[in-house]
C-alpha cells in the first residue's frame, strides 16, 4: 500500500534524520512567540531546514506544533485584515510593484548508473574512480544511454501531473569550463521528455500565516527535461582547483517552473514542495543541504495595473512581464528565498530611481545583502543548441508510464489526506508524520495500526480505523515522540507489536493508561520482555477494587480530614476532590484504583453526584 | 612467394616512400616480418581473401590505436596516445591483420588534399617531377595503399574523405551506409557523417575487409543493430541486367573533359554487358553542398569543444587563460590549424541563435531533400523507413545503383591547391557529398583517364599514371551491390595500379618489371588475387592448363578412340596431337569436338566454301549517353 521500504532503506543508510522545515518552522516560530514579520521569520526558519530539533529546546515536538497552531489563531484574531503575505504591507513600494519569478530547480536522480555511461554514480567516493572514457569526453568515444535513468525521471515527470512525451531527444549545450570535460552539456532542450505539469500548494504546504490564499493553488511546471551535471570543483585556497569527475554525467533533472511566482516565500516553497515531491516518490538522491538539488529563479518585476508598454517581455508564454535576471546557482530553500528578496527590492530601487533592468545572469552568496552581477546581456552566453548526432531519440512506451503510474508512490499531499480521512488524524498530526524520520515513523505507525486492526479483529467488533488510527497517532507522535526527544529515532527500541500491545490493553482497560507510559519506558530502556511478561511480572495488571471497596477506602479518608469535606462541601471548594482521588490512587496497589470511578465514588459520598464541577 | 617476402616488400617500400609523408607513425618492420608464421597459416588457396590475416594494413590517425599514438593529425593531440583501441582496429587485428602504422590526414578530417596537417602535407608523386594533391582527408591512407606500403586501409570518409583521395591516387575507395562499421574509437569530426572507410588496390579485397568490419558493435549508439541489418540488402536483382542510374544533376559545366569521357566509356561498357541506362533527376545536389558546409562544421564546432588539453592533449606553453576567461584560451588558438579554426568558427555561427534558423535549420532540411531524392531514384525503398511509403509509383523510372563521377577533375598539382580559395576547395567534394548526406554506400573505382578499355597502352607513362575515380552509389543497405558494381566496372578498365601486385619496387616504371606487357595484362588480375608475381601467377596458371590440358586429351581419346580422331584430324589438315590439343584445353572438350567436327563434315559434303562470319558489330552509343555528353548544369 505504502511503497516506502525503498526509501526508508535509503534513509536508513544515510542516518541523516529529515525533519520537515515546514513543521519545524511552525514550531521555531512559536517558540520564539514574537511577532515580528512572516517573511523574516520565514528567513530564518528556512535556515534550520533539514537539521534535527534545536536541541535547547525541552519542549515536546507536537506541543511545539500546538503552540504554533495557537500562535496561529491568535494573530489571525488581532489582526484579521492583514494579508497573509504581510511583506506587502510593510514595504508600500510592494503596492506598486510585483513580483514575477520562475523557478529552475536541478536536481540529482536517484540512479545507479551514470546518463550516458555504464560508470557507477557515487557521492562521496574516493575523487576520480567512478569515471569512463565518454565522462571524460575522450576522443573517439560515445555516449551510452543508460535507459534506467529513465525511470527515476518518470516517476518525478508523473508526480507533477506532466505530460510524458512519448519521443524525446538530446540536444548538446555548448560553453567552456573546466568542470565541463565535452565543451557541452548534454541535455533536453528542444524536444523535453515531459511537459506541462503543475504543482499544487496547499496551505499547510506554507509557514503559518504565510498562506496567499485560503484553498489550494497551483504553479505550473513548464516542462522537465534530464540532463547531465558537471564535474565537482574541489577548492584547495589560495589558488588550487582540483576537478572529481566521478560527478560528470550524474544523471539531473531540470524543472522549469512558469513564471507565475509573485511572493518570495510562494519561490521558497515551491523549492521545498518540489524536494518533498522527488523526496517521496524516490527519484531524487538527496536534497540541497548535500548539493543534490540546485535552484537558478529568474527574477521580474513589473508595476500592478500598469499599461504593457513598458512591461513588455514574455516568458514561456507568460506575457507583460519585466526584465528579467537570472540568478543561478542557489543551494539552498533559504537563499531562494533571500537572493529573490534582494533582486526584487533590487530592480526596484533601480526602477523607481529612473534606471532600466538590464538582462543579465547575477550571483547570490548566503548572508549577502544583495545579488551580484555574474555577467551582462553582453556576456551572454549562446549556448549554440545542437541536437546530438550520437544519440537517439528516447521513445517511451505507454505501457512504462501506466506500469510507474500504478506503482506511484503516495505522494505527500495524498498521504496528508488519507491519513486524516481514513485514520483519523489532524491534518497537523499527519504532516508530523509524514515528515518526521525521512518517513521511517510513518511506517512504523503504519504498521502499528495495522497490528492493532489485525488483533481487535477476532475479538472485538466495529471498532472503526479512525477511533484505531487517532490512538496510535497519539501513542507514536506523544509518548514516542517524548521518549526519542533527545535521542535520534530508532523504530527497534520499541517495536510496533510492542507498542500495539500496549496501546490494546490500554484501551480495554486491562492496565492503566500510567502503565502504559511505564511499558514503553521499561522497554525504552533495553527491557527485552514481552508486554505481557511486563505486564504479568510487574504485576501491572488491572485488579478493580470492588464497589464495597471503593466505598470503604473513600470513606475513611473522608473521615479523616472533615475540615476538606467541609471546604468542598460548605465553601464550594470542588478542585479538592482531586487530593482525594489521588490519595485513593497513592493507598492502593498501582492500576487498581481508576481516577473517575474514585472521583464519582467520593462526590457521590459528600452528596455533590448532580453538581457540576 | 612466400608472405615473408611481401611483408618485407611492403617494409620497403615505407622507407623507399617516407617522402611522400603519407605515414604519421610506423610501427617497427620487425613487427610486420616477425608475423609471417601467422600468416601462412591463415590463407587457403580456394578462399584467397576470406582471410585477411597476416596482412599489412594501415590506420587513419584519427582512429584510436593503443600501440601508437593518434594525433588526428593535429597539434592538439600531438603526443596523444588513446588508452583504448578503436572497435574496426580490434576487428582487424582479432582477423589477424597486422596494423603497420597511422596515416597522415587533414586535420581531424578537415580538408580535402591532405596538405592541412600539423605534419606536413601528403605528397601524391607518381613519377619524377610530379607533386600533386592526394586528395583528403584520408591522404595518407589512399597514398600509403597506392605506393604498396601497405595492403589495405582505413580511412573515414565524412564528405567524400575516403572516395576522393582514391579518384586522386588511382586506388579503390569505400564508404559503406553509415552505420554499419562501428565508430567507436574514431575522432569525431561530423558525428552524423563520419563513415570508416576501406582503401584497396581492387573492389575484391576491399570487400573482405568490409565483410570483417561489418557488424554491430554495442559500444557505438549509431552502430545498425542486428535487427535492422537483417532488413538490409534483401532485394533480388538480376545481376547480368541492372538498371544503371545517370544522375544527370552531376554532369556539371565544370567537369573535366578526361572525367566525362571516363564516366561515358565506363557506361558504354555496362550497357555492353546487358545493363540498361537512365537518365535520373538529383535536383537537389546543387544545394547538398552548401548543406553539407553548414552542417560538417556544425557538428565539428561542437566536437572539437573537448580539446581544452586539461585532461588530455597538449597545452601552450606558459600561463593560459586570465582570471576572467576560461583556461584554455591559448592553448586551442595554437593547437588548432588555420583551417579546423574556420570550420570551428563557421560552426559556432551557424549554430548561433541568431543564424541557427538560417543556416543549421535549413541545412537539416536541405539534407532531408537530398535523401528524398535518392529514395526517389531506387528501385529499393530505403529500408530505414517504413515501407508504407508511396511505393505504387511506377517502377520503370527506378534504377538500381547510380555511377557518376568522384571528383570533377584528377588530382590538381600541391602547387594550385596552395592558391585555392577555401571555397574552391570545397568544390572537391561536389560528387561525395550527397551520398554522405544521405548516408549511402558509395564506392570510388579507378577508370584509366585516356586509353580506350581494354587495350593496355602502358608505354603512355602519362596516361598510365592518370586515373579518374567513378563513383558508384547505391541505396542505403545495399553496400553488396556497390561492391559487385565496382568490381563489373574495374574488370572492364583495369589500370596499373589495381592490377599491381604487392612487389612494386618503385612506383610507375617497375610497377610490370616481371614479364612482358601482354603477360601482365593477362595475369595480373590473377597475381593480385593469389598475392604472387606475375612470372608466379604465369607459372601456376599454366600448369593448371596444362593438367586441364591432359585431362581433356585423355578424355577425348577414352571416350571417341583413336580411329575417329585420326580420321577427323586428317579431315581438317591437322597431325592428330594438333587436333586433340585444339579441343582439350576447352571447357567442354567432347562438345567442342562434336561441333566442329559437324562443321568440317559438312564443309566437305556440301563444298561449301569456307564461311567467313561477317562479325555485326553493335551501335555502341545509346541516346543517353549522347545526351549525357551535351548536357550542361550549372
Amino acid at each position: 500500500m505504502f511503497a516506502r521500504s525503498t526509501r526508508s532503506t535509503l534513509a536508513a543508510a544515510s542516518k541523516r534524520r529529515y525533519v520537515c522545515p515546514l513543521c519545524l518552522r511552525r514550531a521555531r516560530r512559536s517558540q520564539l512567540g514574537d511577532a515580528r514579520l512572516p517573511t523574516q521569520i520565514k528567513s530564518q526558519s528556512f535556515q534550520t531546514e533539514s537539521q534535527p530539533p534545536p536541541p535547547q529546546d525541552d519542549t515536546p515536538f507536537r506541543k511545539l506544533l500546538k503552540d504554533a497552531a495557537k500562535q496561529q489563531k491568535k494573530e489571525k484574531g488581532s489582526s484579521f485584515e492583514q494579508p497573509a503575505t504581510s511583506a506587502k504591507s510593510t514595504d508600500p513600494r510592494l503596492k506598486k510593484w510585483e513580483l514575477t519569478v520562475g523557478i529552475e530547480v536541478h536536481a540529482e536522480l536517484n540512479t545507479a548508473r551514470k546518463l550516458f555511461s555504464s560508470a557507477a554514480t557515487s557521492i562521496s567516493e574516493t575523487p576520480n574512480t567512478h569515471v569512463s572514457l565518454f565522462d571524460l569526453a575522450f576522443p573517439g568515444s560515445q555516449p551510452h544511454f543508460q535507459k534506467e535513468t529513465l525511470i527515476p525521471a518518470l516517476r518525478a515527470a508523473l508526480a507533477f501531473n506532466c505530460e510524458i512525451q512519448h519521443k524525446s531527444s538530446f540536444d548538446r549545450k555548448h560553453y567552456f569550463y573546466q568542470d565541463q570535460p565535452a565543451g557541452y552539456q548534454i541535455t533536453q532542450y528542444y524536444e523535453p521528455f515531459a511537459t506541462d505539469g503543475k504543482l499544487t500548494l496547499y496551505p499547510h504546504d506554507f509557514p503559518p500565516g504565510a498562506a496567499p490564499q485560503p484553498g489550494p493553488f497551483d504553479i505550473g511546471i513548464k516542462q522537465i527535461q534530464m540532463e547531465q551535471d558537471t564535474a565537482k570543483t574541489v577548492q584547495q585556497p589560495p589558488s588550487t582547483h582540483l576537478l572529481d569527475f566521478n560527478r560528470v554525467s550524474h544523471p539531473l533533472i531540470e524543472i522549469i517552473t512558469l513564471p507565475e511566482i509573485h511572493d518570495p516565500v510562494v519561490a521558497a516553497v515551491v523549492v521545498r514542495k518540489i524536494q518533498n515531491v522527488l523526496k517521496s516518490v524516490n527519484a531524487c538522491t538527496t536534497g540541497m543541504e548535500l548539493g543534490g538539488l540546485r535552484a537558478d529563479v529568474n527574477v521580474s518585476v513589473r508595476q500592478r495595473g500598469g499599461d504593457s508598454s513598458e512591461a513588455g517581455h514574455s516568458y514561456h508564454g507568460v506575457t507583460g512581464l519585466g526584465q528579467r535576471t537570472e540568478i543561478k546557482n542557489l543551494a539552498s530553500v533559504k537563499a531562494v528565498e533571500d537572493a529573490i528578496i534582494a533582486e526584487r527590492d533590487r530592480q526596484i530601487d533601480l526602477l523607481e530611481s529612473g534606471g532600466v533592468i538590464e538582462g543579465e545572469t547575477r550571483g547570490w552568496t548566503l548572508g549577502s545583502k544583495t545579488t551580484k552581477r555574474l555577467r551582462g546581456k553582453e556576456g551572454e552566453i549562446d549556448y549554440r543548441y545542437m541536437p546530438d548526432p550520437d544519440i537517439p531519440p528516447v521513445i517511451i512506451g505507454y505501457d512504462l508510464i501506466e506500469h510507474l503510474k500504478r506503482t506511484l508512490p503516495k505522494l505527500p499531499d495524498v498521504n496528508v489526506d488519507s491519513l486524516v480521512q481514513t485514520y483519523g488524524l489532524t491534518t497537523k498530526d499527519a504532516i508530523t508524520l509524514l515528515s518526521l524520520d525521512d518517513g521511517s515513523r510513518l511506517d512504523y505507525y503504519l504498521e502499528t495500526v495495522n497490528i492493532l486492526l489485525s488483533q481487535t479483529k477476532g475479538q472485538e467488533s466495529d471498532v472503526p480505523l479512525e477511533t484505531i488510527g487517532k490512538i496510535a497517532g497519539n501513542w507514536v507522535l506523544m509518548e514516542l515522540g517524548s521518549l526519542f526527544h533527545s535521542e535520534p529515532w530508532d523504530p527497534t527500541r520499541i517495536p510496533p507489536n510492542f507498542l500495539a500491545g500496549t496501546i490494546s490493553r490500554v484501551r480495554r482497560k486491562q492496565i492503566t493508561s500510567p502503565s502504559g507510559k511505564r511499558l514503553l519506558s521499561i522497554k525504552f530502556d533495553g527491557d527485552r520482555r514481552t508486554v505481557q511478561e511486563i505486564v504479568q511480572q510487574d504485576n501491572l495488571l488491572l485488579s478493580p477494587l470492588s464497589n464495597d471497596e471503593y466505598m470503604s477506602l473513600a470513606q475513611s479518608l473522608l473521615d479523616e480530614k472533615p475540615e476538606m469535606v467541609k471546604d468542598i462541601v460548605e465553601k464550594k471548594q470542588t478542585k479538592k476532590v482531586m487530593w482525594f482521588v489521588g490519595q485513593m490512587m497513592a493507598r492502593t496497589k498501582d492500576g487498581s484504583v481508576e481516577p473517575g470511578r474514585a472521583e464519582e465514588v467520593l462526590k457521590g459520598l459528600m452528596g455533590l453526584g448532580e453538581e457540576k464541577l | 612467394m612466400s608472405l615473408y617476402k611481401y611483408a618485407k616488400l611492403y617494409a620497403l617500400n615505407q622507407s623507399k616512400y617516407a617522402h611522400l609523408n603519407a605515414f604519421n607513425s610506423l610501427v617497427d618492420p620487425s613487427a610486420l616480418l616477425a608475423r609471417k608464421s601467422v600468416s601462412k597459416a591463415g590463407r587457403s588457396k580456394d578462399d584467397k581473401y576470406d582471410v585477411i590475416s597476416g596482412l599489412p594494413m594501415a590506420i587513419k590517425d584519427n582512429i584510436c590505436t593503443k600501440e601508437l599514438k593518434t594525433t588526428a593529425s593535429s597539434g592538439t593531440l600531438k603526443d596523444f596516445t588513446s588508452p583504448y583501441d578503436a572497435t574496426v582496429v580490434k576487428l582487424l587485428q582479432d582477423e589477424g591483420a597486422i596494423i603497420v602504422g597511422k596515416t597522415n590526414m587533414d586535420e581531424f578530417g578537415m580538408g580535402s588534399h591532405s596538405t592541412h596537417s600539423h605534419f606536413g602535407p601528403v605528397k601524391l608523386q607518381r613519377y619524377e617531377g610530379e607533386e600533386a594533391s592526394a586528395g583528403g582527408s584520408s591522404g595518407g591512407s589512399a597514398v600509403a595503399v597506392a605506393s604498396s606500403q601497405c595492403w589495405a586501409a582505413l580511412g573515414t570518409d565524412t564528405g567524400g574523405s575516403v572516395r576522393l583521395p582514391a579518384a586522386y591516387t588511382g586506388v579503390v575507395g569505400f564508404k559503406p551506409s553509415y552505420g554499419l562499421l562501428s565508430r567507436w574509437g574514431v575522432i569525431a569530426y561530423a558525428n552524423s557523417l563520419d563513415t570508416v572507410g576501406i582503401f584497396g588496390k581492387n573492389a575484391k579485397g576491399v570487400g573482405a575487409i568490409f565483410d570483417k568490419l561489418n557488424v554491430h558493435d554495442p559500444q557505438d549508439p549509431t552502430s545498425l543493430p542486428p535487427s535492422t541489418r537483417k532488413r538490409l540488402g534483401r532485394q533480388r536483382r538480376d545481376m547480368s541486367s541492372l538498371r544503371i542510374g545517370i544522375p544527370l544533376d552531376y554532369n556539371i559545366a565544370t567537369l573535366d573533359p578526361t572525367v566525362r569521357q571516363a564516366w561515358i566509356r565506363r557506361l558504354k561498357f555496362l550497357w555492353q554487358c546487358g545493363h540498361t541506362l537512365h537518365p535520373v533527376r538529383l535536383p537537389a545536389t546543387q544545394h547538398a553542398l552548401s548543406a553539407y558546409y553548414v552542417l560538417a562544421p556544425a557538428e565539428a564546432s561542437s566536437n572539437l569543444a573537448k580539446y581544452d588539453g586539461v585532461r588530455f592533449g597538449s597545452r601552450a606553453e606558459g600561463i593560459d587563460g586570465t582570471p576572467d576567461s576560461v583556461l584554455f584560451a591559448k592553448t586551442r588558438g595554437q593547437g588548432f590549424g588555420s583551417e579546423v579554426q574556420r570550420r570551428i568558427l563557421l560552426g559556432a555561427f551557424s549554430l548561433s541563435a541568431q543564424a541557427i534558423d538560417n543556416y543549421f535549420i535549413q541545412a537539416q532540411k536541405v539534407r532531408r531533400l537530398v535523401q528524398q531524392d535518392f529514395n526517389n531514384v531506387f528501385a529499393t525503398p530505403n529500408p530505414l523507413f517504413d515501407d508504407t511509403t508511396s511505393h505504387s509509383e511506377d517502377m520503370t523510372d527506378k534504377v538500381d545503383i547510380l555511377i557518376c563521377p568522384t571528383a570533377p577533375s584528377s588530382a590538381p598539382s600541391l602547387s594550385d591547391v596552395k592558391t585555392q580559395d577555401p571555397i574552391h576547395s570545397y568544390m572537391n567534394d561536389v560528387f561525395t557529398v550527397p551520398a554522405s548526406l544521405a548516408g549511402l554506400p558509395a564506392i570510388s573505382v579507378p577508370s584509366p583517364a585516356n586509353p580506350e578499355e581494354g587495350t593496355p597502352e602502358y608505354e603512355h607513362r602519362d596516361s598510365y599514371f592518370h586515373s579518374v575515380g567513378i563513383q558508384i552509389i547505391g541505396q542505403y543497405g545495399d553496400d553488396k551491390l556497390v561492391l559487385d558494381v565496382a568490381k563489373k566496372v574495374e574488370e572492364s578498365a583495369r589500370t596499373p595500379l589495381t592490377r599491381g601486385g604487392p612487389e612494386v619496387k618503385s612506383w610507375g616504371h617497375s610497377l610490370f618489371n616481371d614479364g612482358t606487357s601482354n603477360e601482365r595484362y593477362r595475369y595480373g588480375a590473377q597475381a593480385l588475387e593469389l598475392g604472387n608475381t606475375i612470372t608466379e601467377a604465369k607459372a601456376m596458371h599454366e600448369a593448371a592448363e596444362q593438367e586441364k590440358t591432359n585431362k581433356g586429351a585423355a578424355l577425348l581419346q577414352e571416350t571417341l578412340g583413336l580411329e575417329h580422331l585420326t580420321e577427323a584430324a586428317e579431315l581438317s589438315n591437322k597431325s592428330l596431337e594438333e587436333y586433340i590439343a585444339k579441343f582439350a584445353g576447352v571447357e567442354d572438350p567432347l562438345e567442342a569436338e562434336r561441333g566442329f567436327h559437324a562443321y568440317m563434315s559438312k564443309k566437305k559434303d556440301k563444298g561449301l566454301r569456307t564461311a567467313r562470319e561477317q562479325e555485326k558489330s553493335k551501335e555502341v552509343t545509346t541516346p543517353f549517353v549522347e545526351h549525357l555528353g551535351h548536357e550542361r548544369l550549372h
